[in-house]
């Protein structure tokens, strides 16, 4: 690094302990409406953290306080291990990729890609090739001289990463950059974040309600709501052992089954008692107390009403509606056993058409690994 | 409000939806429009524009008579102008001192009154376009309107009353003990009129090239490092140059061809090319000096609108086909 304008010191003999990002009680108010909420996590260098939520979950404020663009009400941020409160964002080591791009249109990509090593006083005379070196990491060679609307979307996005990258950035923050683009680019795109960012080893922040995103792309996940951080963990964790219904649902749970806990853990549904699992003790629900059950579709199995599972584990429905995705058949059923309740479930392996046509009687049967139980309180609209 | 279900249809009575009136009537309109001849469209569309044309065809019309009467010499004894065409107007023009001072005076203050007026709109216009209080930008849009409900004479006029002898300022400075200067009828208050006159225009054409400039442009700006005085300099004046081009045009071609302000802040004693053009038509009745004036007016006007437009390259005013 020839870079000097860095208030944030970046020296290598004590460094590695030194985690890249600390949040310590992060909280911003908006008017009475706190944004965010007493956030706090810690990132350590090389990691890809992705922060995941729903609009109005305080997960761009969170990143905009990182930046530097805004100033916490409470909390701190430690950037490598130095307090940055008042670190204005020019002068913190951050390169940061926008939703909207912000490409600046009156330089070529070249220019755009060069301005920050300007900006950050880099030797004049090493930019050029550095410049070549970037475009050629975003496989963007031979096209610096073209501006920004001469450039197809892709090729735009590059353009954007190559710009926060370019000056070797101790942090990456990206801001929903890929929630514009249509499906094929946004998984090729998902793709080349991870090489780029595996290939520099840059510590990254992403911002996305794109659940699939958060899974793809990251060492660590954030999942927030309502300004607050509801877990934080690896994918496969945040996944398996969500520890919110909010995170169930988030993570594509598609039913949840109310009724009342019992000790075992297990819940009840009129008659029946339902084993589950509790997968944070934190929102386990109380014997005796109302609870939410969530339940992946996927993790249902269906069999035709005759060939049923072990004995007393099934329970007979009645198929209302089938979505034939190819790869696919989701199933909408009817429970009558549980008081009329609606389950989806999702046969993987259909074999190119859907097996069970609407009105079909069918048993359906799941481990009790796979019921995940909750406090119901945790869950709005949940009054018994 | 048009979703009240108040006024309905002719006759509708009291059916669940009631059809209403505007509906018909747009019924109608498509009715007709569906009869229309296609090909009259086209037609249609340049047939809009010809009252433009016209007006600012009878526009040249009275350039082209100007024109020539600014190759005739007036005879002050016929009061007549000679039947002859010569350059005299211009070659008197050329070697009348008088006139030449008018000339820079209003070059001049065109240059300053521009460049002032930029300077001075840039953060008007920034604040009304960033500011993030309703209230606030609403009070910066009536601060912008207001001016306009006061004609040029009438304020001009206004600064008669606050900068004259007795006059508002004096009376102040008076109670300090200070003055009674003399504020009026220089080179200095005309200015300072003028860019009062001309700072709304500025930043009503300099506000929606500002508008036009994403907030995250400049957070990314800040990302890659630049201070918020390079990023003004190297992002942001750079994007707002198609505003800054027409807020430049607009007050250099109405300062440069501006009567009022010299005529009452200058009183005679600080003329601008116009006044000079008025006086030869109105007090030495001289119409072809006159009109050899105002097309040396004509001329500057043009071409400094031209040098603003070259400089401001294609997308000049944001007037753009679509890409």
């Amino acid at each position: 690094m020839t870079s000097t304008a860095e208030a944030v010191p970046r020296t290598r003999a004590h460094a590695e302990a030194v985690p890249a990002v600390e949040a310590l009680g992060l909280g911003r108010r908006y008017g009475t409406v706190w944004a965010l909420e007493d956030a706090s996590f810690r990132l350590e260098r090389g990691q890809f953290l992705t922060v995941l939520g729903p609009s109005g979950s305080g997960k761009s404020t969170l990143l905009k306080l990182v930046a530097g663009f805004e100033r916490p009400d409470r909390g701190h941020v430690r950037l490598f291990g130095a307090e940055v409160d008042t670190v204005p964002p020019h002068r913190r080591p951050i390169g940061m990729v926008f939703q909207r791009l912000a490409l600046f249109p009156h330089m070529t990509a070249a220019g755009n890609i060069a301005f920050p090593l300007e900006m950050r006083r880099f030797d004049p005379r090493e930019i050029p090739a550095r410049v070549e070196r970037f475009l050629e990491l975003v496989r963007l060679r031979g096209l610096g001289h073209r501006r920004p609307h001469e450039l197809s979307g892709g090729q735009q996005q590059r353009v954007a990463i190559a710009r926060a990258l370019v000056f070797e950035p101790g942090l990456l923050l990206l801001d929903e950059p890929l929630a514009s683009l249509d499906v094929r680019l946004k998984e090729e795109m998902q793709l080349e974040f991870r090489r780029i960012q595996r290939e520099l080893g840059v510590t990254t922040i992403n911002v996305t309600h794109d659940q699939r995103e958060a899974l793809v792309l990251s060492d660590r996940v954030i999942v927030m709501q309502g300004g607050r951080i509801l877990q934080e963990g690896e994918p496969e964790t945040v996944w398996r052992d969500p520890a919110h219904p909010f995170v169930a649902r988030f993570l594509g749970v598609g039913t949840m089954l109310r009724g009342l806990a019992e000790a075992g853990p297990a819940i009840r549904i009129g008659d029946r008692r339902l084993p589950g699992r509790a997968p944070n003790p934190a929102t386990a629900p109380r014997p005796g107390r109302p609870a939410v059950a969530a339940l992946r579709a996927e993790r249902v199995r269906i069999f035709a009403a005759s060939g049923s599972p072990a004995p007393g584990t099934g329970f007979a429905c009645r198929v209302t509606d089938t979505v034939f995705e190819g790869d696919r058949v989701l199933y909408e059923l009817i429970v009558p056993e549980l008081g009329e309740v609606r389950l989806r479930a999702v046969d993987l392996d259909p074999g190119g058409h859907a097996r069970y046509r609407p009105g079909t009687q069918v048993t359906v049967a799941w481990s009790p690994d796979d019921l995940l139980l909750f406090d119901a309180s945790l869950e709005p609209g949940s009054d018994p | 409000m048009a979703l009240s279900p108040g006024r309905s249809g002719l006759g509708a009575g009291p059916s669940p939806a009631p059809y209403r009136l505007s509906w018909r009537i747009l019924d109608a309109l498509e009715a007709v429009a569906a009869r229309w001849p296609a090909r009259a469209e086209g037609a249609i569309r340049w047939l809009l524009l010809l009252p433009a044309l016209l007006v600012v065809g009878l526009l040249v019309f009275g350039l082209l008579v100007m024109g020539d009467a600014s190759l005739r010499v007036m005879d002050f004894r016929t009061y007549r102008l000679s039947e002859q065409h010569s350059l005299a107007n211009y070659v008197r023009l050329w070697g009348w001192g008088a006139f030449h001072a008018t000339l820079w005076r209003s070059l001049g203050a065109t240059l300053l009154v521009t460049l002032l007026c930029l300077v001075l709109a840039f953060p008007y216009a920034r604040a009304l376009t960033r500011t993030s209080s309703a209230r606030l930008r609403r009070l910066l849009l009536v601060g912008l309107f207001l001016p306009f409900f006061v004609g040029q004479v009438v304020r001009a006029y206004g600064w008669l009353v606050i900068l004259g002898q007795q006059g508002l300022v004096n009376q102040v400075l008076g109670l300090l003990g200070l003055g009674p200067y003399r504020l009026l009828f220089a080179y200095e208050t005309v200015l300072f009129g003028l860019v009062q006159y001309m700072l709304p225009f500025a930043v009503l054409m300099l506000a929606p090239a500002l508008a036009a400039i994403p907030e995250e442009i400049e957070r990314a700006a800040a990302s890659c490092g630049a201070s918020p005085v390079r990023a003004l300099l190297r992002i942001v004046l750079p994007m707002a140059r198609p505003g800054l081009v027409a807020a430049a045009l607009v007050v250099a071609t109405l300062t440069l061809t501006d009567f009022a302000m010299p005529a009452i802040l200058g009183g005679g004693t600080n003329d601008f090319l116009a006044n000079l053009v008025h006086d030869q038509f109105f007090r030495t009745s001289n119409a072809g000096l006159g009109s050899a004036i105002a097309l040396v007016l004509t001329f500057l006007g043009t071409t400094v609108a031209g040098l603003l437009l070259a400089l401001a390259g294609p997308g000049a005013l944001g007037v753009r086909g679509a890409r």
